[in-house]
């Protein structure tokens, strides 16, 4: 055990970057809002089309958000020491599900788009669809919503805002109030994610049903908040901000849950092909023949070396875990491969029950690229803002002395 | 050198505060090399084990002479004498076998994931935990193996050509699973060899008679504790870890593929995977709750094995065992959501079909009698979690039972249906099959260092005094050490 | 609490030489920081004991990191290799069987037993790398000589011994630099000059393992012989596995019955269960040796229901729902271009709407063309109700304003 790392002396706030970052993310969300309904007002089916790249995106900034909050329930859950000094970090992200419900509001009014379970018409004619219909109808589904951004929001607001008040009072209490609802949250946790992936995702080919689906979409998540984690590292630390504070024991760290989620993720998503792939049920095998489809075959084989075997064998290894501008890049793969994975998992059912569609093609657009700036670059900004006023670390966690002192044994 | 054990009172010591200024004390009492290694030692030092040693042998012999009859009379008559009948043509030895196996996860996980998540505790706990998986896994090996009827040709199973040149059925679940099983042996073996041998060496140094001195002195290989052999058997160790926690998810990943590889509804199942390794690590934790308990009482071990390694595993219990619930509850909702008659029929059935008694033991052993660990009292009451490790244990046989009978005995086709009625060799074999598991238990006990003695001198606070330390893990405080329970 | 005594030291006998230096710390981190300075004395040959991993001692003692991941990452290869090989040569290359559907090579199915070979093949990489790396099982080591050594390393103390072997040793200079740096008790180790091997053993030792490694040779030499040879001798069967039962066979004698036939002939004047086919409407669609021009049961609207049930399930997959003959199996079997495939004909064909009712009775029973015959299982009482709905398909296809019920004709077009 190493002394704790000595931090007095260095920056701990955003201070001046904060409104720089604000503007300059914020800019940038509005402008690719902007195009985007310009863009989906100008081109052939572009509104269908935008609200498809739309929901991809969303579920992207979404599982980030939900992945940081899973970080935080879990941290404070196990105790966890070495942690302390980026669960600050982990606490704005998952407050930035308070962002994604303003962001949800679109989703809302393109439900008959996204979802085709909405039309009356097919509710008429498929018999599964009329059995289903108990639970897949709008104001269920709007329900269901509202309880889980209640749920998301309610948890992730709690953990920011006591781990906030901590700082200033340094009451060990709060930290024992944090654990407390983190047993209960991680329950509603679990159990909200699950049905917003099947709701968001799997609903969207409204006869495909896998139990599995929870669990492959949370793996997602937390995975893709380990990769976002050494990014916001890294710009923290170029601009002069936590400089001793977190240090290469803890990049090892984040970068051996990086790892860990990755094979995680391969071992769910293989689980559920290699179970629907082996019983060959058509009922279930539709999903997937999508998938396997012309150009489709090709992404799904681009998920399998970029979204495991390659990052598998780059982050093996301790050299590219314990360096930070190793990691990143690494976590910046893992980023776009998440992105690639979600876009995997929403957009084959563009095509579906579409009279004449391409199948087979790639329905690739510039409105996926519009909208990813748009509501990224939203996020990026309420991000700063949350962490505008406060330092970045916890600074009245009493393990914060552990965490800075933390080693790889 | 003479056991002092005797004159030393171990006392039951709280030390589950859970204050965040400090890290909690893990040896409670006497927590210092010496004293460590005295009273791991003694056990197997002891002239002779205490009185309760020689009754649960007793006991286990008598089972294992049951066992050894009725795998006799098994392999003398064939497969006939148990209770299977199509449509229920997997009965109790799968049961029993998913059921051994599962338990057999514990140990493993203790080692290798808790290890990899730096959970200090798990020192006081993985030797013993990951014998009991080498025993478990024994057991469960046993089941398919006499399940196949004619014995003596196993060998078809191992890929090596038979005399007509064939080979295994390399597309078939029940194939993974031989590989699966041995591999996960032969890990589980080499990981628990590896970790014991420093402490084989303690032995080999302490041992008093020559024969002691031979035996164990050739299991430690000529340890002499030498940084540079630490270096690498630590790597080493890591590395074994780090293939552990995967073989452990693989391995019984890979018998829910038996299951969920076919069509049959309740059985086909995509959650199947993560959700018989939670199951595992459940009734693998209820398992070692249920040795720990007795053990630490009859060998004198309650200041290793305190009351926090207890709670934490009460713990374990409570969030796996919600785990398994919440698997429960997907499946039922999407064999409805799923518009498939067929499965929404399954479940239904599951519920409230024949076998509704055993499902709703199931669901009251694994899902509700763990939510009593939510109360900090039950969670550090001896007699309150030895029970429910029990039921736990009870509920996981019954989730293993009800997969397997409910879904095969009603499918379908509702002109072949069935009701499964195990015989008395089904359950004598089952019965003693525990013999012979708390046989090698009890004999390991006796004769083998219960306690990773290395491990746990390698986290107490004396392992590394060096500035700033002992504020974050294990300086023992007055608060702390003060208050003894009744 | 500790009164481990230490044991005499080796005495110091004419044949024993020095081994090393030995110096006692009774804490991990008095070593820790004893051990830098060893190595800053410029040591090579020399180690440190303790009873359990001493953190930081690797920086201490410059311990280079071992290759043991490198060794585990080739062994991981070779067992996903080998995995992948197996299973590819085996079931696609040399012995290939179709089991369920699947491709004779089908990796989604052959990834557990690479994944857990690889596993098994780095886990012996680790542990036997590991021995190997360390020099274990080794039987002796000099370190042992020394009595205090033994009695206390494994358990809590520390040690730092200096070696002989070290260029650098002398042993006056290490005693005096591991006094000056905190070490305690302080000794020479000696050992022995040669260690002897016990003259008996060597003797008895290498013939009785000469003597059973022949004999080890032996039954895979016997198989050998045995895989290349034929033999007149029958089989040695140890398990019977049922092969040889005692039974009757055809034409074999029985001395049970008076007239000594195993075989027994039928009862005369019995007809067995379920085979009295009377009535020749039903059973046969025959009217007086004709087919019968109607069908053999009333005609009521739930004979025409199970009629299109039982059609649905055993007719449809050729003549397709609606009897036109494009089922699934025929529209695919064209697609196909299957030579031996006759294409059904349509229901609606003139021949088979001018056909009596017995006469299509009489197909589904017997079959006719590539059409298999139907009679073992279908019931009877379907067949006739999958004739009724036959009719009243053809009657569909070729309706006429007459069908129409009076009050509905305004409906149409």
């Amino acid at each position: 055990m190493r002394h704790p790392a000595d931090i007095s002396g260095e920056s701990r706030r955003l201070d001046a970057l904060a409104p720089k970052l604000m503007g300059m993310a914020g800019g940038v969300g509005l402008l690719g809002l902007i195009i985007s309904v310009a863009l989906a007002f100008m081109t052939e089916d572009g509104v269908r089309r935008a609200y498809h790249a739309y929901m991809v995106n969303f579920c992207y900034f979404l599982s980030i958000s939900l992945g940081g909050l899973f970080f935080t329930l879990i941290q404070h859950l196990s105790r966890a020491g070495w942690s302390v000094v980026v669960r600050r970090l982990s606490e704005a992200v998952g407050a930035n599900t308070l962002v994604m419900l303003v962001l949800f509001i679109p989703i809302l009014l393109g439900m008959h788009h996204l979802f085709p379970w909405t039309s009356a018409e097919l509710l008429q004619n498929d018999p599964v669809l009329q059995w289903k219909q108990p639970y897949l109808n709008a104001p269920f589904f709007l329900i269901r919503c509202a309880v889980y951004f209640g749920v998301w929001c309610g948890l992730s607001y709690f953990l920011l805002k006591r781990s906030l008040d901590q700082d200033a009072s340094r009451d060990p209490k709060i930290t024992l109030s944090m654990e407390r609802m983190s047993a209960p949250g991680l329950i509603a946790f679990a159990i909200t994610l699950t049905f917003a992936s099947f709701d968001f995702l799997m609903s969207r080919d409204y006869h495909w049903f896998s139990t599995i689906f929870g669990v492959y979409f949370f793996a997602g998540s937390f995975l893709s908040f380990m990769a976002i984690l050494p990014v916001i590292l890294l710009f923290l630390k170029s601009n002069g901000r936590l400089r001793h504070a977190v240090s290469a024991e803890h990049y090892h760290d984040i970068g051996k849950l990086l790892f860990a989620m990755n094979v995680f993720w391969a071992y769910i998503a293989f689980s559920q092909f290699m179970l629907i792939w082996y019983a060959n049920l058509p009922e279930e095998t539709g999903w997937y023949h999508r998938r396997i489809t012309g150009d489709w075959l090709n992404l799904s084989y681009a998920l399998l070396f970029g979204h495991f075997i390659i990052p598998f064998l780059g982050l093996i290894g301790r050299v590219s875990k314990r360096r930070l501008r190793l990691l990143t890049p690494w976590a910046v793969w893992v980023l776009a491969m998440h992105w690639l994975d979600l876009y995997w998992l929403a957009m084959p059912e563009y095509w579906l029950r579409v009279e004449g569609a391409p199948v087979g093609t790639i329905p690739f657009s510039l409105l996926d690229l519009s909208t990813f700036l748009g509501i990224g670059g939203i996020w990026v900004a309420v991000l700063a803002l949350w962490l505008r006023d406060h330092s970045l670390i916890p600074e009245g966690d009493p393990r914060l002395a552990e965490s800075l002192a933390f080693e790889n044994a | 050198m003479v056991t002092r054990m005797s004159t030393t009172v171990i006392r039951e010591i709280d030390n589950t505060s859970n204050d965040p200024r400090q890290r909690p004390v893990l040896i409670t009492q006497g927590a210092d090399f010496g004293p460590i290694t005295d009273s791991v030692s003694a056990v197997a030092e002891a002239a002779r084990p205490p009185k309760i040693w020689y009754v649960a042998m007793g006991i286990s012999l008598c089972l294992t002479g049951i066992l050894g009859a009725s795998v006799g009379y098994l392999i003398w008559m064939g497969t006939g004498i148990w209770g299977l009948q199509v449509p229920v043509a997997w009965g109790y030895a799968i049961v029993n076998f998913v059921f051994w196996v599962g338990i057999g996860h514990a140990g493993t996980l203790i080692s290798a994931i808790l290890f990899l998540f730096r959970q200090k505790w798990r020192t006081s706990i993985n030797r013993f935990a990951e014998a009991m998986t080498i025993f478990a896994v024994i057991c469960a090996g046993m089941f398919p193996g006499i399940h196949v009827g004619r014995v003596w040709f196993e060998y078809w199973m191992f890929p090596i050509p038979n005399y007509l040149n064939l080979w295994p059925q390399f597309r078939s679940p029940l194939l993974w699973d031989v590989f699966a099983v041995s591999t996960y042996m032969t890990v589980s073996l080499l990981f628990w060899y590896v970790g014991m041998v420093p402490d084989l060496a303690t032995f080999r140094d302490r041992s008093k008679t020559r024969l002691r001195q031979v035996m164990y002195g050739i299991f430690a290989l000529g340890w002499r504790g030498s940084s540079r052999q630490w270096h690498r058997y630590e790597v080493a160790y890591l590395i074994l870890a780090a293939l552990a926690t995967p073989l452990v998810l693989s391995v019984h990943s890979i018998v829910s593929f038996d299951f969920a590889v076919s069509i049959l509804p309740g059985w086909h199942t995509t959650i199947f995977p993560p959700y018989f390794v939670a199951g595992a690590i459940f009734s693998g934790f209820a398992m070692v709750m249920t040795l720990a308990i007795p053990a630490r009482a009859m060998f004198n071990l309650k200041h290793i094995i305190t009351l926090r390694h207890l709670e934490n595993m009460n713990k374990i219990m409570l969030v796996t065992g919600m785990m398994v619930g919440y698997a429960y509850s997907i499946e039922f909702f999407i064999a409805w959501y799923s518009g498939n008659p067929a499965e929404a029929f399954a479940f239904i059935n599951r519920a409230f079909g024949p076998y509704a008694w055993a499902y709703w033991t199931m669901v009251s052993c694994n899902v509700l009698s763990p939510q009593v660990f939510w109360f900090k009292w039950c969670r550090t009451s001896i007699p309150v979690m030895f029970v429910i490790s029990i039921l736990i244990n009870i509920g996981m046989w019954f989730e293993r039972f009800v997969i397997v009978a409910s879904s095969l005995s009603r499918d379908f086709l509702p002109s072949s249906w069935g009701y499964y009625i195990p015989t008395r060799w089904d359950v004598l074999t089952f019965a003693g099959s525990f013999g012979l598991f708390m046989t090698l238990f009890l004999l390991f006990c006796r004769y083998l260092p219960m306690v990773a003695m290395a491990e746990v001198k390698s986290v107490l606070p004396q392992a590394g005094r060096h500035p700033g330390h002992g504020q974050y893990w294990g300086e023992i405080t007055p608060e702390e050490n003060g208050e003894d329970r009744p | 609490m500790h009164d481990h005594t230490a044991k005499p030291q080796t005495k110091a006998e004419p044949s024993t030489r020095v081994f090393a230096v030995l110096a006692e710390f009774p804490s991990g981190d008095e070593m820790l920081e004893a051990a830098r300075k060893v190595r800053d004395a410029g040591y090579t040959k020399w180690d440190t004991h303790s009873p359990y991993p001493v953190h930081g001692i690797d920086e201490a003692m410059g311990i280079r990191r071992t290759i043991l991941p490198t060794i585990v990452f080739v062994c991981g290869l070779t067992g996903a290799l080998t995995g992948l090989a197996l299973q590819w040569w085996t079931s696609s290359v040399y012995y290939p069987v179709i089991v369920s559907g699947k491709p004779m090579f089908s990796l989604p199915a052959n990834i557990p037993i690479i994944f857990e070979l690889t596993v098994l093949f780095s886990a012996f990489g680790a542990v036997f790398g590991m021995f190997a790396l360390n020099g274990l099982p080794s039987l002796y080591h000099g370190i042992f000589n020394s009595g205090r050594f033994n009695s206390r390393m494994s358990t809590d103390r520390f040690y730092i011994s200096i070696e002989a072997a070290d260029p650098k040793f002398n042993r006056d200079s290490a005693r005096k630099l591991l006094e000056s740096i905190g070490g305690q008790s302080v000794e020479v180790v000696e050992e022995r000059a040669a260690v002897e091997f016990p003259p008996m053993l060597r003797k008895w030792g290498i013939t009785a393992l000469l003597v059973l490694g022949a004999f080890a040779l032996l039954p895979p030499l016997y198989t050998l012989r045995a895989r290349t040879r034929t033999s007149e001798v029958t089989r040695m069967q140890l398990i019977w596995d049922m092969d040889q039962q005692p039974r009757f066979r055809a034409q074999m004698k029985n001395p049970l019955f008076a007239d000594g036939r195993a075989m027994r002939p039928q009862v005369p004047g019995t007809v067995a269960r379920g085979e009295a086919f009377a009535d020749d409407h039903l059973h046969r669609g025959l009217v007086d040796g004709r087919f019968a021009a109607t069908n053999a049961l009333p005609v009521t609207e739930s004979l025409l229901q199970r009629g299109r049930k039982k059609f649905d399930i055993y007719c449809a997959q050729c003549h397709g729902l609606d009897g036109l003959g494009q089922g699934m199996i025929s529209v695919r079997a064209e697609r196909l271009q299957e030579g031996t495939w006759v294409p059904p004909l349509s229901l609606h064909d003139e021949v088979v709407r001018t056909r009596e009712d017995g006469h299509i009775f009489n197909t589904i029973t017997n079959g006719i063309r590539t059409m298999p015959p139907y009679g073992d299982q279908i019931r009877v009482e379907d067949r006739w109700a999958i004739v009724a709905y036959v009719r009243a398909l053809q009657r569909s296809q070729n309706a006429t304003l007459e069908d129409v019920p009076s009050d509905r004709r305004g409906e149409l077009p």
